[in-house]
């Protein structure tokens, strides 16, 4: 230490200014890297999560979307597969109840016809059965009648003849 | 009593070299740089994603000086923010070294030269990065050829306004002051000299360094960045 030693109020030196510099040079790096780095990374870093947040919130968002148009989509497949089946069903129902129409009127008919032959089977039936009758009293009335000795087999066949004119 | 006003102490000569003296101002300003150091690693100690108190005080200086730097200068010239934040507070600290009992750093014209040389220096390399050495040596022709001297002067006046005006206020601040308290101990020795202590220099002066010391520090601190930043951003035109 040297006691009372002083500088000229104002003097300019090339050491002073040198150890200024270096001082200078010193105080810059320390600011540099004890405060603008460590608060730039760390902005980085917070920039970086804010972005990450916003790209995870807008896939999200994208995802979302695709999810509702798929599920509108379905949705209305849905009511359109309804609208088919009841459609459907509709029209089966229609044509299943015109073709038991078609077919109860058809076994009618074929019952109607059915029941016409029979009664003209039975009416010709019973006809034959009257003209074998009528033959028959025929020939025994005329038997009755003449008394004589005729041919029944003739007698039968004149009046077969008969009455076929006749009928 | 007869106030002295001094240069900065002078502890001991480095290798005993006469050329090399230690001085107050250095001493000083290797104490600003540990308060600094232990500052920014204070305000960067621990940082969270989200900011809480110190760490939000550091952020808001970094983006204020980015701010400032934008403004100022222009769009990107953020790589000088941390030389601007270095002369803000070894400039603002400097001065308000005088706060705690020690001598003022920038009441030296050398450590002002020294700040002054550099923005000389980063003005010149500026102009002629973005012009040319030619397009450098022309600039001193503009607007005619008749004007280099002048030109010349005027670059070279830069530092040496920028570096005496910061010396000059800090280094009045403190010539005022020091005559102030001699003033008052004379006062206080004539009027009240029954007294063992002298009752007058409490007070007074503590009024006249809240603008001496405080207001000129922060000024000058500000003018001397500000004139840093506009001249090296006008490099660039």
């Amino acid at each position: 230490m040297l006691e009372g030693i002083t500088q000229e109020f104002v003097t300019i030196g090339w050491w002073p200014i040198v150890v200024t510099l270096c001082n200078t040079l010193i105080t810059f790096l320390i600011i540099k890297k004890f405060l603008f780095k460590p608060v730039r990374k760390m902005m980085a870093a917070r920039e970086e999560e804010v972005q990450n947040m916003y790209a995870v919130a807008e896939k999200a968002q994208t995802e979302a979307e695709n999810l509702r148009s798929e599920y509108t989509e379905r949705l209305s497949k849905a009511k359109e597969e309804a609208t088919e089946i009841v459609g459907s069903a509709t029209r089966r129902a229609t044509v299943r109840s015109e073709e038991i129409l078609k077919e109860s009127s058809q076994q009618a008919a074929a019952m109607m016809k059915k029941a016409e032959t029979t009664i003209e089977m039975e009416r010709k039936k019973a006809m034959n059965e009257l003209k074998d009758e009528i033959a028959g009293l025929s020939v025994m009335i005329a038997s009755k009648v003449v008394e004589r000795d005729v041919n029944e087999a003739d007698h039968e066949r004149f009046i077969e003849e008969f009455i076929d004119k006749v009928g | 009593m007869d106030a002295q006003i001094t240069g900065p102490k002078v502890y001991f000569y480095l290798f005993g070299n006469e050329s090399m003296p230690i001085t107050e101002t250095m001493r000083n300003y290797w104490i600003v740089m540990a308060f600094i150091l232990l500052l920014c690693v204070f305000l960067t100690h621990r940082m969270q994603k989200v900011p809480k108190g110190r760490q939000a005080l550091a952020e808001k200086a970094v983006q204020m000086i980015d701010d400032l730097v934008d403004s100022t200068m222009g769009e990107g010239f953020r790589s000088f923010s941390p030389y601007i934040m270095t002369l803000l507070m070894s400039s603002l600290l400097g001065s308000l070294a005088t706060l705690f009992w020690m001598r003022p750093v920038t009441a030296d014209l050398n450590t002002t030269l020294g700040w002054a040389l550099i923005t000389f220096a980063l003005i010149t390399i500026n102009k002629i990065k973005y012009h040319g050495v030619g397009g450098y040596l022309k600039g001193f022709l503009e607007p005619i050829f008749v004007m280099a001297p002048l030109n010349v002067l005027s670059e070279v006046a830069t530092p040496i306004s920028m570096s005496f005006r910061h010396f000059g206020n800090m280094a009045g601040g403190l010539v005022i002051s020091t005559l102030l308290l001699g003033a008052l101990q004379a006062l206080s020795h004539a009027v009240l000299g029954f007294l063992p202590v002298p009752l007058l220099q409490i007070g007074i002066p503590g009024i006249l360094s809240l603008y001496f010391d405080c207001f000129t520090a922060a000024m000058q601190a500000f003018i001397f960045s500000m004139l840093t930043m506009s001249y090296v951003g006008a490099a660039k035109d």
